[in-house]
């Protein structure tokens, strides 16, 4: 065995030489999923194999199987062992740890590991006092409680840039917000409060002193009652102490301890805050006539210094050091709201800037600028001067991009043709201006281009379909300029061109929208749409562009069924009964959508265009209810059987069972879980059965071949219609009058209320021509049932209003308000907030259903600390992301490379702070994902060896992608056993761990940036917020969390399909425990995420668990 | 017997429990009806000391037969077949806690939930009815637990449920202002933790009324108290007459629940509101029954009835019904 042990670290140090036979069954058994199975074989072996498969699963163990190996005769067992141990004290922040197995490592003849000597001087800081405790002060300015000194100032700016002032009322200045002059008022009080403490405590002895009175006062509060018992605290200047309440002093406990006679002591001393640079620094820009005030006070009256500060907290300390010695604060302020939004991607380095394009680009800057890049400080100072912030938008939107595309760009005719389009010729407002960005065209435009395979950027369709758009704009004129010039187009650049024109318009960009939804929506088709298609796709775009992005999720849909969508849609369209055109869209789209969510999940047999035929031509030949329930009923058996399902079987158990996103799966009872799940919402909404309304259209057709009526059969469904009798109304005539909407929807709830099938069946006797009409009846069951199936599909953890309004899915308003025309729209929640209405209800198409329905549930999640700050558009994103995506198809292996990768990430990042070759490369990789500021920032407190530090720094996708990267580079250590590990797995299993595997797996739906729901993994750069997008852009960038799960799940050995349940879950408790500052605060996520990380760890047998 | 009442009791809320005590198991489903009611004379006083024999509970017009009865904040006794009565042990140390969530003796005393409304409607009053609701709370009878939970745009749980009067000051004093305003939300997810604990419970919401981000509609809130059994008190610091809709609703959800609506603007009126409420908790009787059969899945009308009372000069103040849970 011995020699097994000796074979196998050669094996490991060459990394992708196959593995020794012995240690290949204990290998198989992994990779199936066998974990405990495995874990006993390794453990048969005991050597480094058995350790560093420990240490592959994160598993506590680990560390005590390399100390047994310390003893090791062998010496490349020894030291292997010994630098494992290093690495595994690095992430445990034990540094004492580390330095001792450093030394036992040396000793042992190994080298190329030492701490930095010398590390850098960190960004030089000052101090700044804030009167009170950190938390109280938190508590006012809407801070986050667990952000650091360092991190506080930063994130206050941020809040008086965003929040702190609003337009005044003669429009000529700037009036303090009520949140800001409640900041203010609280260090007024706080600052009193500092004079009553002693020795920095506030101690009350005594109750009934002169002391308790001057503290009450501050607080606004008396004492009612005597000292003793009977004594009670109560509001006597209600300012003070609406102050006392929201800034959490402690009063509860001052009221206990007058009544009770004991002592009061509250540490009450002012908190040091980091201020970067020291407050000197910041105080040189006051003006002459602002009086003599506190840093803080001061720093909070200046928007436009509190902006600066950020600008240049974003930027890595040298780069800011240079750029400060080029310009006085006083300058640099001028151009704060520049730096602040697009100084992130600026870096100096060795005197010179790195441009995006360098070396082909460095003459078109400078023909820009009128310096060189290499005049790094003079460089900055003018880009950011520039244009008032135009070409320093243009130079952040390059920076972030990478590969061809950015090659492209950058070709210097083509850059600087672009930029003056982007410019324009009156370049005020700037894009830095408004409170966000005003460039998220010009980012999105950038990110997403793709180039085809000629080189040339792709167009839908060709570029005569585009000047045409342009030239007879069907839908309105987009710019006079580009009208005419439009006419001579000849070349995609002649298109790209007019598009960087239009992406510094803020609002109602639409070619560049539909340009973006077509690129998307041929991005994964073997075929791209022809001219005539693209054609067709623009000009029902305003009916119909919000459908394209369910065809950009199903390339496998022909050109052909697309348009015979938009056809099917225009009938419809036409209807003119209202009652008939909201069932037959109700079926319409219900029945597209469940053809989406089984394609997505692989369960279609036949082909795509096979499947949803039916649907497309059917459901709008319908003339009648009649039609409408058979086109309906023919359209689901259609796709069930599609789907590889019996005739025979029952409808709506092989529906449920193909919802749950799996037909035949191995894992029953994950799969049974999500049927019951699905199954309780369904009963909720009071919804009938698909079998139940078949078998009675079966039933009512019976007598026409002689059968006869089975009246058991009538009465189930007249006793489900009676369960849906609401609750009577809160509300009078009256105020249903003046206040209620919806009438259309809330007319369908009442039709179908009144239907009384035993009567109906009663009434048409023995005719089987009345029987068979009395099937119309069924129709709008029918619609509430499968779009009813869409719903429970998506239906986010925690949800309420699923289990509370029994209306809601029959609520779905697919016609909009009165005088709107929202059937083909994007779905949007109405009605919140109202409470003399029926309760919110989704309005629009089932288009993006997931979005909605998240958006309509999210309040409904508990924070467990403080009222929750940033949820808005984040929280939606996070739910779409758990409960679009299914694991069944997850391999053990694809799970666990994914969590290799995030592993290995944090791995080496901590091997980096004692290995200086290491580190240089893994900064780099992660460059290309993070901003060079936060780069940096992992690089310096590498060099200080405080590796937790640097790894709260990282997300898990950038962990996830640099090891990627650096596997790619071969500049991955090949000893560290994740990265062996994953070239093995790589090596043995390509196609199952290529990327285009690996992206839906673990990716999240984006249905704004890729315009698809389909999961993937892009890769991009965290987005910063954007106008018009807010943080829904940001939260799909974000890709971070379904990985740390992925992770989570492989560490803790589970089986992938268990995802399907826990992701859901995890997302929650998640979202719970998120306390941000602000939009951007990603931290506090990636914070939250790490605790739900440990709860879980905890709340699970550490041993791992396999199927076995 | 005793100990099987007592777990029996305490279980009714939650479903398809099965407990285990020596060697029977004893299984309860959820279909007991907890029910509070006041009674008061003419001029509106509390009539006290009536006997569960002075009662007669229909469903639909179906009698009921009861199987425990209380009277304010005294301990539940067990009311057998034959009619007798007899006490159920608080202090029965045999029984299994802990698979209870909430206090051990939760069927002793009433669950006070407080839902404070701390969004930017309650601004300028939020000082004094943070007041308002810790004098409450500092009255509560002994053996009453409290919650307090605040609610802006979510819902918070400032202070779990407690009989520790200071932990629940405590956690009140803690509030955090906050934004708008989710009410309806926010009741419901209150109405949802106090259906989770066992034995008799109220909701006391403390709000101005305006609502800008609930999702679910009041009605549908009213519904789920309704059927659980729960109260809604309501007390708005707002004018009726400023707001009619929301204080119509109010009005609604606290008398359909057979809760009880105060508008009190000024604090002195909040003060006494909740000594109204306080005053209603100590001097209400409450019954359980398991429902006899009834083909009605629907809304089934309750109604109680003083047997004594001949006259009929006597009011009783319940809910007016409920919808049995769908299996």
């Amino acid at each position: 065995m011995r020699l097994n042990c000796t074979l196998f670290l050669f094996v490991t140090l060459v990394s992708v030489t196959p593995l020794s036979a012995d240690l290949r069954r204990a290998r198989d058994l992994e990779l199936s999923g066998q974990i405990r199975l495995a874990e006993q074989e390794y453990k048969t072996d005991g050597g480094l194999a058995y350790a560093e498969f420990l240490e592959r699963r994160r598993h506590p163990g680990a560390m005590a199987a390399y100390e047994k190996l310390v003893t090791a005769t062998d010496v490349n067992t020894k030291r292997q062992a010994l630098k494992r141990l290093v690495v595994l004290a690095l992430m445990d922040g034990n540094r004492p740890a580390a330095e001792r197995r450093l030394n036992a490592y040396r000793e042992a003849g190994g080298s190329g590991l030492q701490f930095t000597v010398n590390p850098r001087p960190a960004a030089s800081t000052g101090f700044a006092d804030i009167p009170g405790p950190i938390r109280s002060f938190s508590r006012m300015a809407a801070l986050s409680p667990d952000l650091s000194p360092e991190e506080l100032l930063g994130a206050l700016a941020r809040n008086v840039v965003t929040n702190g002032y609003q337009a005044a009322g003669n429009n000529e200045g700037l009036d303090q917000t009520e949140y800001l002059k409640l900041v203010y008022r609280y260090l007024s009080q706080a600052k009193e409060l500092e004079k009553l403490s002693k020795e920095q405590r506030i101690v009350i002895e005594q109750c009934d002193t002169a002391q308790t009175g001057e503290l009450l006062k501050v607080l606004g509060y008396r004492m009612r009652g005597a000292c003793g018992g009977d004594l009670v605290l109560e509001t006597v200047n209600a300012s003070r102490a609406f102050l006392t309440i929201d800034s959490g002093f402690p009063l509860a406990d001052l009221e206990l301890a007058l009544k009770t006679g004991k002592s009061f002591s509250y540490e009450y001393k002012p908190t040091k805050v980091n201020v970067l640079y020291g407050p000197t620094y910041w105080t040189e820009a006051r003006e002459k006539d602002k009086p003599d005030q506190s840093f803080i006070e001061f720093f909070m009256s200046d928007p436009q210094l509190c902006r600066l500060y950020l600008g240049l907290s974003k930027l890595d300390p040298s780069t800011a050091e240079d750029l400060k010695k080029a310009m006085p604060v006083q300058r640099l302020r001028a151009f704060s709201h520049v730096l602040d939004f697009f100084g992130g991607m600026l870096q100096i380095r060795n005197g010179k800037v790195a441009v995006p394009g360098d070396p082909r680009s460095s003459a078109v800057w400078q023909e820009f600028l009128t310096v060189s890049p290499d005049n790094g400080p003079a460089f900055l100072e003018k880009l950011i001067s520039k244009d008032d912030g135009w070409l320093a938008a243009y130079f952040e939107a390059l920076s972030r991009m990478s590969g061809p595309a950015l090659d492209y760009l950058t070709e210097p005719g083509r850059m600087k043709r672009f930029y003056l389009a982007l410019r324009g010729k009156v370049t005020s407002p700037g894009p830095a201006r408004p409170v966000f960005r005003a460039s998220t065209d010009l980012m999105l435009l950038t990110s997403r281009l793709r180039l085809d395979a000629n080189g040339k950027p792709h167009v839908p369709g060709n570029v005569e379909t585009w000047k045409n758009l342009f030239i007879n704009h069907p839908h309105g004129k987009y710019d006079g300029k580009l009208t005419k010039s439009a006419q001579n187009w000849k070349d995609p650049d002649d298109l790209l061109e007019a598009l960087f024109a239009l992406s510094r318009k803020a609002v109602d960009n639409e070619p560049l929208k539909m340009f973006l939804a077509l690129s998307d929506l041929n991005r994964n088709r073997k075929e791209p749409l022809s001219p005539a298609g693209v054609e067709k796709m623009l000009k029902e775009w305003k009916l119909y562009g919000a459908q394209y992005s369910a065809f950009a999720e199903m390339p496998e849909l022909s050109e052909k069924s697309m348009l015979q969508f938009l056809a099917a849609a225009a009938t419809l369209n036409g209807i003119g009964d209202v009652q008939l055109k909201s069932d037959a869209v109700g079926i319409f789209q219900s029945l597209v959508a469940l053809t989406q969510i089984l394609n997505r999940n692989h369960l279609l047999s036949t082909g795509l265009d096979a499947a949803i035929d039916p649907i497309l031509t059917q459901i709008p030949a319908a003339k009648n209810s009649r039609d409408l329930f058979d086109a309906g009923k023919a359209g689901l058996q259609h796709l069930l059987k599609s789907a590889g399902v019996d005739e025979k079987a029952d409808p709506q158990v092989s529906m449920l069972a193909l919802l749950a996103g799996a037909a035949k799966p191995a894992d029953t009872d994950t799969h049974r879980t999500l049927v019951a799940e699905m199954q309780k919402v369904f009963d909720a909404q009071r919804l009938v059965s698909l079998k139940t309304i078949f078998d009675i259209d079966e039933n009512l057709n019976a007598p026409s071949s002689g059968g006869k009526i089975n009246v058991a059969l009538v009465n189930r469904l007249s006793a489900r219609i009676i369960e849906q009798q609401p609750p009577r109304s809160s509300l009078s005539g009256a105020e249903r009058n003046a206040m209620a909407f919806g009438y259309w929807v809330d007319k369908h709830i009442e039709n179908e209320r009144k239907i009384n099938f035993r009567a109906i069946v009663d009434k048409a006797g023995s005719d089987p021509a009345k029987l068979k009409d009395a099937r119309s009846n069924l129709t709008g069951f029918l619609r509430d049932t499968l779009v009813g199936l869409a719903y429970i599909h998506y239906a986010p953890p925690g949800a309420q209003i699923l289990f509370t309004n029994p209306h809601f899915v029959r609520s779905h308003d697919f016609l909009g308000v009165q005088g709107t025309n929202q059937t083909w729209r994007n779905t949007e929640v109405f009605g919140t907030g109202w409470p003399s209405s029926a309760g919110g209800r989704l309005v629009g198409s089932l288009v993006s259903l997931p979005y909605a329905l998240a958006e309509a549930e999210q309040n409904f999640l508990i924070p467990t600390r403080e009222q929750a700050l940033i949820w808005g558009d984040l929280v939606p994103q996070m739910i779409v992301a758990a409960k679009v995506p299914r694991y069944w198809r997850v391999t053990p292996a694809q799970l666990h490379y994914a969590g290799l990768h995030f592993r290995a990430g944090e791995s080496l990042l901590a091997q980096s702070a004692v290995d200086e070759k290491l580190r240089a490369k893994v900064v780099t990789a992660l460059a290309r994902f993070a901003p060079p500021a936060r780069a940096e920032a992992v690089n310096a407190f590498l060099e200080l060896g405080r590796v937790g530090d640097a790894l709260d720094l990282v997300t898990p996708s950038e962990a996830f992608n640099l090891v990627g990267n650096l596997i790619s580079t071969g500049d991955a250590d090949a000893s560290s056993p994740q990265i062996a590990e994953i070239r093995r797995l790589k090596e043995s299993l390509p196609q199952e761990l290529s990327v285009s595997s690996i992206s839906p797996s673990f990716g999240t739906p984006k249905p704004t940036l890729a315009n698809s729901y389909q999961p993937q993994l892009l890769s991009l750069r965290t987005f910063p917020t954007l106008m018009g997008y807010s943080s829904r852009i940001l939260a799909e960038s974000w890709e971070s969390s379904n990985i740390y799960y992925a992770a989570l799940a492989d560490e803790l050995g589970m089986k992938p399909s268990e995802l399907n349940v826990h992701v859901p879950q995890w997302t929650k408790l998640t979202v719970e425990k998120i306390f941000a500052t602000h939009l951007e605060d990603w931290p506090a996520l990636l914070r939250s995420l790490r605790l739900l990380g440990q709860e879980v760890r905890q709340s699970t047998k550490q041993t791992p668990q396999g199927s076995n | 017997m005793r100990k099987f009442f007592a777990l029996l009791v305490i279980s009714a809320a939650l479903v398809g429990i099965a407990l285990y005590a020596q060697d029977a198991i004893f299984r309860v489903n959820a279909d007991m009806v907890v029910l509070s009611f006041t009674v008061t004379d003419s001029k509106g006083k509390y009539v006290n000391g009536l006997k569960h024999t002075d009662f007669r509970v229909l469903e639909d017009g179906i009698i009921q037969k009861l199987s425990t009865f209380a009277e304010g904040n005294r301990p539940p006794i067990q009311i057998m077949d034959d009619g007798t009565s007899k006490p159920l042990s608080v202090s029965d140390n045999t029984t299994k806690e802990t698979d209870l969530k909430g206090p051990s003796d939760a069927f002793v005393g009433t669950n006070v939930f407080v839902l404070f409304d701390t969004s930017n409607y309650m601004y300028r009053s939020f000082v004094y009815a943070s007041d308002a609701i810790a004098d409450f709370v500092r009255g509560l009878d002994k053996a009453d637990s409290v919650a307090v939970y605040t609610f802006s745009r979510n819902l918070s749980r400032a202070a779990d449920l407690t009989r520790d009067r200071n932990f629940a000051i405590a956690g009140l004093r803690k509030a955090v202002a906050g934004d708008d305003s989710a009410l309806y939300n926010g009741l419901l997810l209150t109405l949802r933790d106090a259906a989770k604990v066992p034995g008799r419970k109220v909701v006391i919401v403390f709000s101005n009324g305006p609502d800008n981000g609930s999702m679910v509609a009041p009605d549908d809130v009213r519904a789920v108290a309704e059927d659980e059994g729960i109260p809604i008190y309501v007390i708005s610091t707002a004018e009726v007459n400023k707001d009619p809709i929301s204080s119509g609703v109010f009005r609604r959800i606290a008398g359909r629940t057979g809760g009880k609506a105060y508008f009190a603007r000024t604090w002195q009126k909040q003060v006494e509101a909740f000594e109204s409420i306080r005053e209603d908790l100590g001097n209400s009787y409450t019954i359980t029954y398991y429902p006899q059969k009834n083909p009605n899945e629907g809304f089934r009308k309750i109604s109680v009835e003083i047997v004594s009372d001949t006259g009929k000069k006597l009011r009783v103040r319940a809910r007016p019904g409920y919808r049995p849970r769908t299996s």
